[in-house]
Order: C-alpha cells, then structure tokens, then sequence
C-alpha cells in the first residue's frame, strides 16, 4: 500500500478510537428499537399537589413540544345557551397548521367538522386556548402529554369524534372541577370514541384542590357507534396532596384500586377490556396494571442513552435524598412522591428549563456542546427543556382566591431556558394579540413567539456568555413578576369586592400590558446581545469598545483542535 | 309483417333501449359497488406510512385472512413473495408474516398487494423517506404489480380531516396509488368531495364506500372468497 495511505489509514483509525475513548456514547449510541421509535419524545408534565407547593396551590406543566404547531393562543369568553342548542365536535389535530393568510387555526379546525352534535349546556365557561384548553374561569386546568398505547388500539379512522385537543376543550366550557372533568371526558369519549388524530395520551387535570393524572387510550379501528361497546379506555389516578408527579410521555398509572374513589377513577371496563385484548391474564396471578397493559413502555434512562432521562432527572430533582437510579426502569419509578422540599412555582419554571446539567445525561458533556456550552448542539439526552417547544404552561390554582385571580396560567413562548413567564389571570377576558399569530416559517414582528425566538437565536453563537446577559433579563422580568404577584392580586382582590368587573378589568389590562413589555423588553434584548456578540466578540455599548478576548475558549476546546490538526495534517508536512 | 310480429319487434326493440338505457345510466353506478375477486396470498403496505396500514391489518386478521405486511417494501422484497425473505424488522423497517405456509409456500408470488394510503410525516421520517421518496418506492412497486398482474387494491380509511388541501403529502399518495388500483374501498368520510369517485369513473375502477372500517372485514372475506 502506499505509505501515504497507509499513514491516512492509520491516523483515521487512530482519530476513530480516540473519538471512541473519549466519547463513550458515540459507541453506545442507542440502537434504536421498535419500541423506542413507537416512543414519543413530546410534552412534559410537571405536577405539583397543594400540600407540595410552597404557598398550597396546585401546579402543573405543560412543555408543547412539537417543532412545527400551531403556537397562537386565544381566549374563548364564557356564553349562555338556549335550550336547544347544539355544540359541534370537530377533528382537531394537535400538529395540524395553516399558512397566515388563510386564517387562525381555531377557526380553520372548524372544516373538519365529525358530524356529531351534543346538546348545549346553559352556561359554558370563559377559558385560555393554545394547542389545548388550558385554565378556565372556574380555575380548572389541564396540561397534556402523549404516552402511546399498543398498537392495536391505535383508532385512526374517523369513526371516533373526539380526540383529545376537543375534549379538553369540552372540559373547559362544561366544569369546575378535575373530578368533574375526568368524568365528563372519560363518558364522552366513551360514548362518541375517542382516537383519529391521537392515541394514548395523559392530562394533568387540576384545581385548586385536587391534581389528578388522566390517561386515556382508544379501543382499535374496528368500533362503531352502534357496537353499544364503549369506544374509549380510560383511568385516572389523584396526586396525593403533599406529592409531586410527573409525565415524560409515558404512562404513570401502574395497579389500581377502584375502590378508592377518593385516588382512583376509570372506565367500567378498564380490566375486562384489556383481557379481552389480551393484553392483561387475570391468571398469572400478577395484579393489573393500567400502564403494562395498555401503554408499556420498556426502557431506562441509561439503557436509552438518556432518550428517556426525563422520568429519572424529574425525581432527582426533587427527591434526591431517594437516590433513584437511572438504570432502573422508567415504568419501576413511583406514580408519585413527596419532594424533599417544598416547590414553588418558580421552581417548577426552572425545571421546564433543565438541560440535566452535571449529570451523566448532561447535554453540553465533552464537545457536545462546543466552546460555549450550547446544548443545543448535539443532543444526545432528551431534557425537559427541548428546542421543539412552542410554549410552556405552567398552570397555578389558587384555593384561597376568588376563581378568576385565583388561576394563572403562567406562559412562556420557545425555548424556556431564554424565554420569561408571563401571568395569564383565569378571569382576563382577552390574552395579548401578539400572541394570537405567527406560525414558523414567516419571520413576524408583530407576533410574540418571534421576539423569544429571536433572542434564542443570537444566544446559540456565544451561549454560556448570552445565557447570562438573558438571565438578567429574566430576574427582571419573570423573577420579580412571580415575586411580586401577591400585589397584583391584593390589588385585583380589593377591586373584585367592589365590582366583579372592576377586579377582572383591572387583571386583564395588567396581563396585557405587562405581556406587551415583556415582548418589547425581549426584542431589545435580542438586538442587544447581537450587538454585544457581534462578530463572536464582546462589544461594549457603554463604553463603545471592543474586548477581542472576551469571550474566552476554553483551553479543552483549544486542545481539541491542536489535536484535530495533528490527527488530520498531511503526510507531506 | 304480422301485427302480431310487429308488436313483438315493438317490444324487443322497447325492451333494447331499456337495456341500453340501464346499462347507461346504471352499469356505472353498479360496477362502482361490485366487489370483485382477488387471490392470495396477499401483501399490506402502506403508501404514506401513516398508521392506516394497520387498520387494514386489523381487519384482515378479523377477517381470518393471512397475509404478508411490509411497511416499505421495495420490489426486491415483493418479487421474493411469501415471507419477504425471512426479513427481520429493524429501525425504520418492519415486517410481519402471517401468510399460512402450508397453503402458500415460503417464495409464492403475492397475487394480491393491498396499500393503505395515508401520509404520515411522523412516519415516513420515522423510515428515512420523504414524500417523493416514498412517491417513487410507490410507483416502482406499481409498476411491478401491472407488469406481473399483481391485484392492487388501494384503500383510504383516514376520513377528510386527513385528507389536506390539494397537492398535501396526503394528496400525493392517493395520486400515487388510486389510479392504478384494481380496486378502491374508501370510507365515506374519505370521499366526501368525490375524490375517488372521479378517479374510479375515470379509470372506471370499481369502488365501495364504507361507513366505517368494521365494513371492511366482510368487504375482504368476499374479496378473497
């Protein structure tokens, strides 16, 4: 062989096994199975029981992570009925967009009309609509994930009318309660089916007492409405009071006891279904279990390479004394557990934005995440803060306030680790209208989705310094607003005594126009840091310099390179 | 000629333009409904990697009937017939065989391919394929299927939410496959704007309409009598 390309040769393996060495997971990289790909690497649900939260509201999450949705956000006000009328179910889908031009999504899912129409009632309540229904005026709230079932239940055919976007709308115009609207979701979907754009999936249904976990599957492709069968699956399962839970798209929901309607609640045929499917033999003497057999997920965080970190990261995070393994199986991790300290609500805001840094599923270990730690660059772990995300919610019921200041939603648009928190009052009776448009592909300066993704964008060159100066950012205005809410609702609460329309006016012109500085405050932020990091160095407005040192590569990245070179420098140097 | 014979000419002549009149205006509209015979062994697939094909799979379990499913196969895989060459799934690639041996030995070549149409994104990315990928692995095996009068029944079960606006990823499978089938079995909620119907009419391919996916097992069991 030439010595030239026997020296190539040698240096390429040579590069290989030290890229082997170095980076055990390049040789671990998960062989993916056919369960994994059945997998979903959606939403997270983050729940937090009243006797959990540091000031005894009941919180809960939802990361919409999807990649190419529909982000626009509207509010559906509240409505009297006469008797007689109808309401239409309609196909929603949650992935399903239109270009601008043609329209707002929540008017456009109205061409997929199912046909079905079940009688009014006489008052629907007032709600916050994203991708789901999320707080209404009675401080009932939902956030989603989607968990999978086997297979053979997927339904998509159009037979079913409900999927899940409409029946947490349902839930929104019709109750007050998470009991209520299990029920009332569960005997819906049981009646007119349930599947067609969705599967398995799971709510986090909550109010200001109670958070429960609703998962709820379809029954297969061949039901009809006339097979006088029931066309859904459901269970539920209440997060105890001082307990704290958990969804990373995977079933939650193990054995079940019916008896204890205070913790549990399910379709009637949630036992005998599952044996008719095969899918449960009462004689193997192994109790039922609502997740094994009808949504298994096998799988660990270490044994996928931290694909599925989620379930392990969460309890770390919040019970570290328990010192759960990440080896051991996500469907063994417990339903719920009790943190070893109390959370609040920006507790739960900060987790939507881990990256599980400093632990074996760290996304910026090694190289990956370059000079400046972007953990955006190459993801081998699947962290609760993914670049996917539309938005975030984190829903906040609040027992000792009147119903519409007693819920907030707290929403962030993008990437939660450069975005901000922003108060949605339960009784505001608009949401801002920078929030009610833009869609991926069209670059929007009115839309408020933009202005974070336009700061998320100049953070990814220099991430660890931009982090910081976002940061800043957030403690402005995210911190000090959580911080601060109990003014705010002092000052809507003397208001609502007065008049009930004083107190929910002066919350609605509040949440506007400090959503509005907020998305002001963000575009600035997003034409400062690219002023600062322009041409990948440090200006200096205040002072009109330039620090050609700053910002600083770090000497392993250095060493990277120098290393590269040599490997790769050619035989005739 | 007699009166008598010229009554009878009358009749026989009344009586061709009432034939001729059916076959006019119903013969179309009956051949839409006929449900003709396939043979097995038979072959699933989808054309768009949408959960669809399962469905179909579903219903041919329920209908007792065996089959081969693939849900990208190539024309290698569908020339080397009944147990696709002992394939294994994989990433992006799975295989399921059902097909009774004893009746139809490992090797048979499929009589019968059935493709489910359905366009998932979600899917196709799932096994490396895009639309026009997935566009041309789906005219490849066409092709094959006419060239060895292999029976192609195409079907839509996805209903209209799915369906997309004209030229969606949706839309282009059906251009792929409808045309080209033996036969189409759509469910009503699928051809709400008489999209199918204009493609049978045109290549005057029967089709059966069915409320809901539950119709299909009887529709196989006589299509595989």
């Amino acid at each position: 062989m030439n010595p030239r390309k026997l020296r190539a040769c040698f240096l390429l393996l040579a590069l290989i096994g030290l890229l082997a060495a170095f980076f055990p997971s390049w040789r671990d990289r998960p062989v993916t199975s056919l369960d994994e790909e059945g997998f979903a690497q959606g939403c997270t649900v983050i729940m937090v029981g009243k006797g959990a939260s540091t000031d005894g509201s009941t919180i809960a999450t939802h990361t919409c992570d999807c990649g190419t949705c529909d982000w626009t956000w509207r509010h559906v006000p509240a409505a009297d009925h006469k008797p007689g009328e109808m309401r239409r179910i309609y196909h929603i889908n949650q992935y399903k967009t239109w270009p601008p031009e043609e329209g707002l999504k929540w008017d456009l899912y109205k061409r997929d009309f199912t046909g079905l129409e079940i009688p009014e009632v006489p008052h629907t309540y007032a709600y916050h609509h994203g991708m789901f229904g999320y707080m209404n005026d009675q401080q009932l709230a939902i956030g989603e994930s989607t968990i999978g079932c086997v297979r053979k239940l997927h339904n998509p055919t159009p037979t079913p009318a409900f999927d899940i976007t409409m029946l947490t709308l349902i839930a929104m115009e019709r109750c007050r309660t998470a009991r209520e609207a299990i029920q009332l979701m569960g005997s819906l979907a049981e009646k007119y089916g349930y599947g067609y754009n969705d599967h398995g999936e799971m709510l986090a249904v909550h109010d200001p007492n109670e958070v429960w976990v609703f998962e709820i599957v379809p029954v297969g492709p061949l039901w009809t409405p006339q097979s006088g069968k029931p066309g859904a699956v459901w269970c539920a399962q209440r997060v105890p009071d001082d307990h704290v839970s958990v969804c990373p798209n995977e079933s939650r929901i193990g054995e079940i006891d019916l008896s204890n309607k205070d913790y549990f609640m399910a379709s009637e045929h949630v036992v005998s279904f599952a044996i008719e499917q095969g899918l449960y033999d009462p004689g193997s003497g192994k109790p039922f279990s609502w997740k094994r057999a009808y949504s298994p997920a096998e799988g660990s965080a270490t044994s996928t390479n931290g694909r599925r970190a989620r379930m392990w990261r969460f309890f770390n995070i919040v019970a570290p004394s328990l010192k759960l393994s990440p080896e051991t199986p996500n469907m063994d991790y417990p339903f719920s557990v009790k943190p070893d300290r109390k959370i609040s609500v920006q507790d739960v805001m900060n987790m939507t934005r881990d990256r599980a840094q400093g632990t074996p599923f760290d996304r910026v270990k090694g190289m990956r995440g370059g000079p400046f730690g972007n953990p955006n660059y190459y993801a081998t772990t699947r962290t609760i803060c993914t670049p996917s995300v539309e938005y975030t919610t984190v829903t906040q019921c609040r027992g000792w306030l009147p119903a519409p200041i007693g819920g907030i939603v707290w929403l962030c648009f993008g990437l939660q680790d450069t975005s901000c928190y922003m108060p949605l009052y339960a009784g505001i009776t608009d949401v801002p209208d920078s929030f009610k448009i833009g869609d991926h592909w069209i670059f929007n300066r009115e839309s408020a989705r933009w202005a974070f993704d336009y700061v998320d964008f100049h953070t990814q060159v220099v991430y660890s310094y931009a982090l910081e100066e976002v940061k800043k950012a957030q403690a402005e205005w995210e911190a000090k607003t959580v911080a601060g809410i109990g003014e705010i609702d002092k000052q809507a609460l003397e208001r609502y005594n007065r008049s009930v329309e004083e107190g929910i006016g002066y919350l609605t012109g509040y949440c506007l126009t400090h959503a509005d500085r907020v998305v002001k405050a963000w575009w600035k932020l997003g034409d400062d840091l690219l002023v600062k990091f322009n041409k990948i160095s440090y200006y200096d407005p205040e002072k009109r310099t330039r620090d050609r040192n700053k910002p600083v590569y770090p000497d392993w990245w250095k060493k990277a390179i120098q290393i590269y070179d040599i490997l790769l420098e050619p035989p005739e140097k | 000629m007699e009166k008598g014979e010229e009554g009878k000419m009358k009749k026989m002549t009344t009586s061709f333009f009432v034939v001729v009149f059916l076959c006019l205006f119903f013969v179309p509209a009956s051949a839409q409904k006929a449900i003709p015979k396939a043979k097995l062994p038979v072959l699933t697939t989808s054309a768009g990697q949408s959960n669809d094909v399962m469905t179909v799979n579903i219903v041919l379990e329920e209908a007792g009937i065996g089959f081969d499913y693939c849900d990208v196969p190539d024309v290698d895989l569908l020339k080397a017939g009944v147990g696709l060459a002992d394939k294994e799934s994989g990433p992006g690639f799975h295989v399921e065989v059902y097909t009774d041996f004893s009746k139809f030995p490992k090797g048979t070549p499929y009589q019968t391919v059935i493709f489910a149409i359905g366009a998932s994104l979600k899917g196709m990315g799932a096994s490396g394929l895009t639309v026009d990928t997935e566009a041309a692995r789906l005219k490849r095996l066409i092709d094959y299927c006419k060239q060895n009068k292999i029976f192609i029944i195409a079907v839509h079960v996805g209903g209209m939410a799915l369906r997309g606006a004209p030229g969606s990823d949706n839309e282009r499978m059906i251009d792929a496959v409808a045309p080209f089938a033996d036969y189409l079995i759509v469910t009503k909620e699928s051809n709400k704007d008489g999209r199918f119907t204009t493609i049978a009419k045109a290549k005057n391919t029967p089709l059966t309409e069915v409320d809901y996916a539950l119709d299909l097992v009887e529709i196989m069991k006589q299509v595989f009598k």
